[in-house]
């Protein structure tokens, strides 16, 4: 379903931090930011959180407990061999193989999230409001609603923070919180 | 955030962040050189002579190779420790200081992991040929199958080397395209013909560059890279404890795995000096690889290097110190003295004593001196595998079993096939693919101005 948003570009990062400070002031609420790099205080002032790092420690956390399970079950419950009388349950000559698959899972893993989080796949065509805001632009989005009866005075807030250009477009924005 | 004075700016000739866009993406749009060319030709002769090479080891068998019954490990495994050391510094540059938020490694972290990745193709290749019956190579993977049931050995460091380098790859591979999607995004978004905008579209995977994509980006990145500094160090300690584990004179020591880890890693660093003065030089990006870029490379080589020299050193002594005969004989008799002398020498003067001469600051901001110390270093890391793996199979215990080695075209031919796939890769890399990461050279571009105040 598409909607009617106001675009505000900025040149540079500094003048897209006070817009959106000025704009956070005013309750109105931040669609999405697209900029050329990632912002560190950006992402402060938005408060973004992400539970990644999280998923990540309980992928690795199933994946090697999954690991040594296996490696138990295959090399001393389902085919014990005998290696010069060495003990077939060699606890500590499973580890590393443990810690380096455990890395892989993790690896593949977080890449399945990484894709499903930001909505990326092969050949996915990019949705974004302004193609420059991958070159040198940065670029704010609100939706029209949030701003009903107060439009002609946001114009003038973004204009007054220094941004470049303000114009109203229409389209259809999928946005993960 | 870490900000420095130390070390000046990054980025030099007052750019904005359309320039950057402009001047790394330059060369996908310009016309390949006449070197570029040349150089296609040369990989491509040297790819096939690898590929007939191949084909001779496949389709005849080990026979064809050189190794015999005392030395069974030969070219094929120095090669494969040597491609597998200049991987490492890819992931070791990019990720150490990603980890340690160095800025400074924005202008070459993305040719270190492009290097990466055909360095550890390149030597993914050694192993499975080794193999003989190449055909039979799945029989590695666990899997419940109607062969016993068997199971691999669990407990072997050969099969710790291929769980070490499956995960590497993939983790080099993902990593390098992964942090490659926000500039094929800029390039998809700028280019005007219909082509490049949907080659890049499609490579680009749909790339927004929102803040809350920007956001999973970072935490990626942190991941992949916290988990690949341990794969790092582990995938070289596996590869030391393929030799440690034997009890064969030379091999049978504690020292191996720090010592083949930091070997790896100067290697490589070795490597991407060589590559980075070249992409510098003939892509004019003085402005984004620095002198002081390089200065510190160099100053890494110098460290790296003392490392290693007391390793030599350390070996050496343990020999003498140990009293055990076998050993004594490898070192004084077999290496410092003996028919592998040249080697030993040339992997001491090459990797010890040569790197030293980036004390002086002249020879670190002299580009040729730079260069070719680089390269001597990577000859030099040839030789200390050449000395590892050969020298101590050649005259081990045995007197009776006592033989020379030397390689055959074939084993000459795959080790030469290697390097031209691995340059046709770097070629094919310059070209179609932007040689700095453009979103993170963007991103330190404030600190830049920060320290101009």
């Amino acid at each position: 379903m598409t909607n009617k948003y106001i675009i505000g570009v900025f040149d540079d990062e500094e003048t897209l931090l006070d817009a959106v400070r000025k704009v956070k002031e005013k309750d109105i609420d931040i669609r999405d930011v697209y900029t050329p790099y990632p912002s560190e205080t950006l992402l402060e002032i938005l408060k973004i959180k992400s539970y990644f790092t999280y998923y990540a420690f309980l992928y690795g956390f199933g994946g090697a407990l999954a690991l040594l399970a296996f490696m138990y079950y295959a090399a001393v419950i389902d085919w014990p061999m005998n290696f010069g009388g060495k003990p077939s349950e060699a606890f500590p000559s499973f580890i590393i193989v443990t810690i380096v698959l455990t890395i892989f899972l993790i690896t593949v893993l977080s890449l399945f999230t990484f894709s499903v989080r930001t909505d990326i796949y092969p050949g996915r065509k990019a949705i974004m409001p302004d193609p420059r805001s991958t070159d040198d632009k940065f670029v704010m989005v609100v939706a029209k609603d949030q701003i009903r009866n107060m439009e002609e005075e946001y114009h003038q807030m973004l204009k007054d923070s220094g941004a470049s250009e303000v114009y109203e477009k229409e389209m259809e924005l999928k946005i993960k919180p | 955030m870490y900000k420095t004075k130390i070390r000046g700016p990054l980025i030099l000739g007052g750019k904005t962040l359309r320039n950057i866009s402009e001047d790394v993406i330059a060369p996908i749009y310009q016309k390949a050189p006449l070197w570029w060319w040349i150089m296609l030709g040369l990989s491509l002769l040297m790819s096939a002579f690898g590929l007939w090479a191949m084909y001779v080891t496949i389709s005849t068998g080990i026979g064809t190779w050189g190794v015999n019954n005392s030395v069974g490990w030969g070219w094929a495994i120095i090669n494969f420790v040597w491609w597998i050391g200049i991987g490492h510094a890819g992931t070791a540059f990019s990720i150490f200081l990603l980890v340690l938020r160095q800025k400074w490694r924005t202008s070459i972290n993305r040719a270190a992991e492009a290097m990466t990745v055909f360095a550890v193709g390149a030597a993914a290749l050694f192993p499975a040929l080794h193999m003989g019956r190449i055909w039979l190579a799945f029989y590695i993977i666990p899997y419940p199958n109607t062969r016993g049931p068997l199971w691999v050995n669990f407990n072997s460091p050969l099969f710790w080397d291929f769980a070490a380098i499956s995960a590497y790859l993939l983790i080099s591979v993902s990593f390098w395209y992964f942090g490659m999607l926000p500039d094929f995004a800029t390039i998809r978004d700028r280019a005007t013909s219909k082509i490049k905008k949907s080659v890049y579209g499609i490579l680009a995977f749909g790339w927004k560059g929102s803040i809350r994509d920007w956001k999973n980006y970072e935490s990626l990145a942190f991941i992949l890279g916290g988990i690949a500094a341990v794969l790092v160090v582990s995938v070289h300690s596996i590869v030391a404890t393929d030799f440690a584990v034997s009890v064969i004179p030379g091999w049978h020591t504690t020292i191996f795995p720090p010592y083949f880890v930091v070997g790896a890693i100067f290697s490589g660093f070795a490597m991407v000096l060589t590559l980075m003065i070249l992409i510098r030089k003939l892509y004019n990006f003085e402005n984004y690889v620095t002198d002081s870029h390089l200065n510190a490379i160099a100053k890494i080589l110098i460290f790296i290097s003392l490392i290693m020299g007391t390793g030599y050193a350390t070996e050496v002594f343990i020999a003498w110190y140990s009293g055990n005969e076998f050993e004594m004989f490898t070192f004084f008799h077999n290496r410092i003295t003996g028919e592998y002398t040249f080697m030993f020498w040339a992997m001491v003067v090459c990797n010890a004593l040569v790197p030293q001469l980036f004390w002086s600051k002249k020879i670190r901001s002299n580009l040729t001196a730079l260069f070719i110390i680089s390269i001597i270093i990577n000859i030099g890391m040839w030789y200390e595998r050449f000395n590892i793996v050969v020298t101590s199979l050649a005259n081990d215990y045995l007197p009776a079993n006592w033989v020379n080695y030397e390689p055959t075209l074939v084993e000459v031919g795959i080790y030469v096939g290697t390097l031209g796939i691995f340059i046709l890769g770097i070629l094919l890399f310059m070209k179609f693919v932007p040689m700095m990461a453009i979103s993170e050279l963007k991103g330190i571009l404030k600190f830049n101005k920060e320290q101009k105040h």
